[in-house]
């Protein structure tokens, strides 16, 4: 299948979003109808245009929210609706039916779930991996909680026939909405509805159970652009021998396919190993991987603690006088290397 | 019945690979084949598990320069994580020879002057790697004491780039190639 196939059939699916028409009081609507009297006959509307303005019917709502496990939460299918009609529909709606009442939206509910599934994201990658870098980790909480995961899990949830937006490209002042923006916006929408209706517990178990859950390949996002240098640092900051790279095994040596490869050690303790085919690139794969043998060194799952189990549990906001839930802070270790970090990045130097 | 099965595996009498004959001309440089020791056998690395609800036993033999991707916080693989043990031990060979050379011995106040004055007197002249050479001390540290100032620099600096530059349009093309080659590959390390 070309690509324009695949484009067509992909924009075809998106478009025919399994609309049903059963709960319809009148089908088909007047709008659609040729208007009587005329000479060429013309409906009203465009019937994409039609499909795109109508509402989802009650009962796939119904289905959606008992299929992610909200059923208690999303009682009422106004909830539900609010959760799935991102702002852009707004527009939409006003020019084409300017008389209809403003729908609700979930900007407000977005904007407030974005904020917690950052915080859950970023404590819990913390808890995990204590050594890791600060841009590593911001990378990690992206593709945790990123927008688009977030449009992936809302598509694995089932929820983009129920969404309502409209495409709009980006100006100067305003950035245009595309699909993955849109349907983004409904797992960040139920998470702040979660956080809401239950508690700040039950928001943190939803994130974690739908985002937290996913594989992750941290290994790929770290990259080195001296990793001796970054090793050499390292090493001083936790006060040991400097590092000398030692060969270990070779074979090849002057022939076409040499295989070399060399361990790098402070003192007798062995920190990394690498193989190349040359001794420079065996060098620099061994102090990679003794950097990566610290930064992806993680906290056992049923050791992690984090932060925000001090609030209490059970129905109800945070500021309720309760006692505080068992949190025990884990050691303090070594800051991160200064060397292709950040810096200080909100500082006028840097 | 039973006296009519055969075994099923024969190990042959003969290896194929690395045969012991033709022997090695005595007195030349041929040696015998290389053998290599059968990692299946006698493998310190491995871990036998016997998986009793199967009746089958699993033995997990990892590569031997595989480094090992699981690193808990309670029992971390990288040595600068665990307390600090000295174990004496034979340690391989340095990569480089160069690795061998001791530190060099602390330059002293006037010699660091002198540095200066001459680094001053004629950066051109007075490189890094003469004053290091001089001095008996790293270039590194030469750059430490004696840093040219910044305009300096960037003159001397892109007087060499582009003397780097005119040679390397002289570059037949195959040269070119292999370089670019090389630099590609230098990505994939």
């Amino acid at each position: 299948m070309g690509h324009v196939q695949r484009r067509l059939a992909s924009t075809t699916a998106r478009l025919a979003s399994s609309l049903s028409t059963a709960h319809l009081q009148k089908f088909p609507p007047k709008e659609l109808l040729y208007i009587k009297g005329r000479e060429i006959p013309t409906a009203t509307i465009d019937p994409d245009t039609w499909a795109s303005l109508q509402s989802p019917p009650p009962t796939a709502l119904s289905a959606f929210a008992h299929r992610i496990g909200l059923s208690s939460v999303l009682t009422s299918t106004e909830a539900i609706q609010q959760v799935c009609t991102h702002p852009s529909f707004v527009q939409l709606l006003k020019q084409h039916k300017p008389h209809e009442q403003e729908p609700a939206t979930n900007a407000q509910l977005s904007a407030i779930g974005n904020s917690l599934m950052g915080l859950f994201a970023t404590e819990y990658i913390r808890a995990t991996y204590p050594y890791l870098p600060t841009r590593v980790m911001k990378a990690a909480v992206t593709a945790h909680v990123g927008p688009l995961p977030c449009a992936n899990v809302a598509q694995e949830m089932g929820a983009t026939p129920l969404l309502r937006w409209h495409r709009s490209r980006g100006t100067i002042l305003k950035p245009g909405v595309l699909h993955s923006d849109a349907l983004a916006s409904i797992p960040r929408a139920l998470t702040a509805l979660v956080y809401q209706r239950r508690s700040l517990p039950s928001a943190r178990q939803f994130v974690h159970s739908y985002f937290l859950s996913r594989e992750i390949d941290l290994r790929g996002m770290i990259k080195f652009l001296d990793p001796k240098k970054a090793l050499l640092e390292m090493v001083k900051k936790f006060q040991r021998e400097l590092p000398k790279s030692r060969l270990l095994k070779e074979t090849g040596r002057f022939s076409n396919s040499p295989v070399f490869v060399v361990g790098i050690f402070s003192g007798e303790d062995q920190l990394g190993e690498g193989f190349g085919s040359s001794l420079k690139m065996a060098e620099y794969r061994a102090a990679e991987d003794a950097l990566l043998r610290v930064y992806l060194t993680r906290t056992p799952p049923h050791l992690v603690q984090l932060p925000s189990q001090t609030f209490p549990v059970g129905v109800g906001d945070v500021y309720r006088e309760l006692p505080e839930g068992d949190y025990t802070p884990a050691d303090l270790v070594e800051s991160e290397i200064m060397y292709a970090s950040s810096g200080n990045s909100f500082t006028r130097s840097s | 019945m039973l006296g009519q099965r055969f075994v099923s595996f024969i190990r042959p009498l003969t290896r194929a690979y690395a045969p012991k004959w033709p022997r090695p001309k005595p007195g030349t440089a041929e040696r015998p084949p290389y053998r290599a020791p059968d990692p299946l056998i006698n493998n310190p690395s491995a871990t036998v598990t016997p998986l009793l609800d199967e009746d089958l036993t699993f033995i997990h033999r990892p590569p031997p320069t595989a480094p090992s991707p699981i690193s808990y916080t309670t029992n971390p693989i990288s040595p600068l994580l665990k307390p600090f043990s000295q174990t004496s031990s034979a340690l391989p060979p340095l990569l480089r020879p160069s690795a061998e050379k001791s530190t060099p011995q602390r330059l002293t106040a006037e010699q660091i002057a002198e540095i200066r004055r001459l680094r001053a007197l004629d950066p051109v002249k007075w490189t890094r790697g003469r004053l290091a050479k001089k001095f008996e001390c790293t270039q590194q540290f030469v750059a430490l004491v004696a840093a040219t100032k910044k305009s300096t620099r960037a003159k001397l600096i892109q007087r060499r780039d582009e003397e780097h530059a005119a040679n390397r349009a002289k570059w037949s093309e195959k040269r070119s190639l292999v370089a670019a080659i090389s630099q590609k590959r230098r990505q994939y390390w």
